[in-house]
């Protein structure tokens, strides 16, 4: 990871921005998804956090009932997400970092993501 | 003497701006005249159905289609992209935004419809009863996925509005962006495919 120093502003100074908030952006979306997948292998494997997801849910989601767990796991995806871009975007926001190797990571969290929420494999823990 | 080429938008050619006012006053009067005429012609009631959750159901389903529409854009100025072949962001700019506003509506719309799907007698309980599989498969996973959309969309969008036409200077973002859209609208289609699939088998 190489720290940017004094961009010069001009005609092209979007592209001499540094580039650590779109790996922040990319980053944090499947972090997000991840924390989902956790989630979803979590409520399978614990009533009791089952439970606390769903009351997590309700807490502000209208008509949370109706929906069930899903609205906590919905929920906890977004508090995930937002966290992670917002500390994410302030960890890299002055860095230049390189893009291709940040989104092969990003790219394998979201491949275990969708992993973690195909039912075959929790009813394999379960 | 400065050899670097500032090339003008398209977007700043008057003749455009012009033409696609043009379009959208065409597209508008279109649609309008569309929906003057199913409003007065057949009853509202009769375009919605008569169960209790007609209108969800109908608002989640508009949104899906009018997401799969603008995805499907999306997911081909995507390929253009990753190959090189897309010169001007600014419609892909549009239809990134237009993705990530769709993508939180039909996940709300979704939220409300789940409701009946979850209800006593409602779809689950009869794919409970009959196939398992069904609810496991088409709907859970279904549910999962169409979540996937919306940071996916959310991101691809903040970093084309960030980037603007800059993005084509950047080492691999314009692939990176391309292949992001690609997913987003791979995980709209599978979710669509069973969302619609689930509707024929048993509606709520």
């Amino acid at each position: 990871m190489v720290e940017k120093e004094g961009a010069p502003m001009g005609a092209r100074e979007t592209a001499q921005q540094p580039n650590g908030p779109i790996v922040a952006a990319f980053l944090s979306a499947t972090i997000g998804l991840f924390v989902l997948g956790l989630v979803q292998v979590g409520t399978v494997v614990s009533d009791t956090f089952k439970e606390r997801v769903f009351d997590l849910g309700k807490a502000w989601i209208p008509e949370a009932e109706g929906i069930g767990p899903y609205s906590g796991k919905e929920t906890l995806m977004l508090v995930a997400w937002i966290a992670s871009w917002v500390g994410l975007y302030f960890a890299l926001r002055h860095k230049d970092v390189a893009l291709r190797p940040w989104f092969g990571a990003a790219l394998a969290i979201l491949a275990v993501a969708a992993l973690l929420v195909w039912p075959p494999v929790w009813h394999l823990i379960e | 003497m400065d050899d670097e080429i500032v090339k003008p938008e398209a977007s700043d050619d008057p003749r455009r701006r012009s033409a696609e006012r043009t379009l959208l006053i065409i597209i508008g009067a279109t649609l309008g005249f569309a929906g003057l005429i199913a409003v007065v012609t057949p009853p509202v009631a009769s375009l919605l159905g008569e169960s209790r959750h007609a209108i969800p159901g109908a608002l989640h389903g508009m949104s899906a289609i009018l997401f799969v529409i603008t995805g499907t854009i999306g997911a081909y100025m995507g390929y253009r992209l990753f190959f090189g072949r897309l010169a001007d962001l600014r419609d892909l700019r549009v239809i990134a935004s237009i993705n990530a506003c769709l993508s939180l509506l039909t996940v709300m719309f979704g939220n409300w419809i789940y409701i009946y799907y979850r209800a006593k007698g409602g779809p689950r309980s009869y794919f409970l009863e009959t196939n398992p599989v069904v609810h496991e498969i088409f709907f859970e996973f279904k549910e999962f996925l169409a979540l996937f959309t919306l940071p996916l969309s959310v991101a691809t969008a903040y970093i084309l509005l960030r980037e603007r036409e800059g993005l084509l200077e950047r080492r691999w973002l314009p692939e990176i962006v391309g292949v992001l859209l690609v997913i987003a609208w791979g995980c709209l289609m599978l979710v669509f495919g069973l969302g619609a699939a689930i509707t024929k088998l048993r509606s709520a």
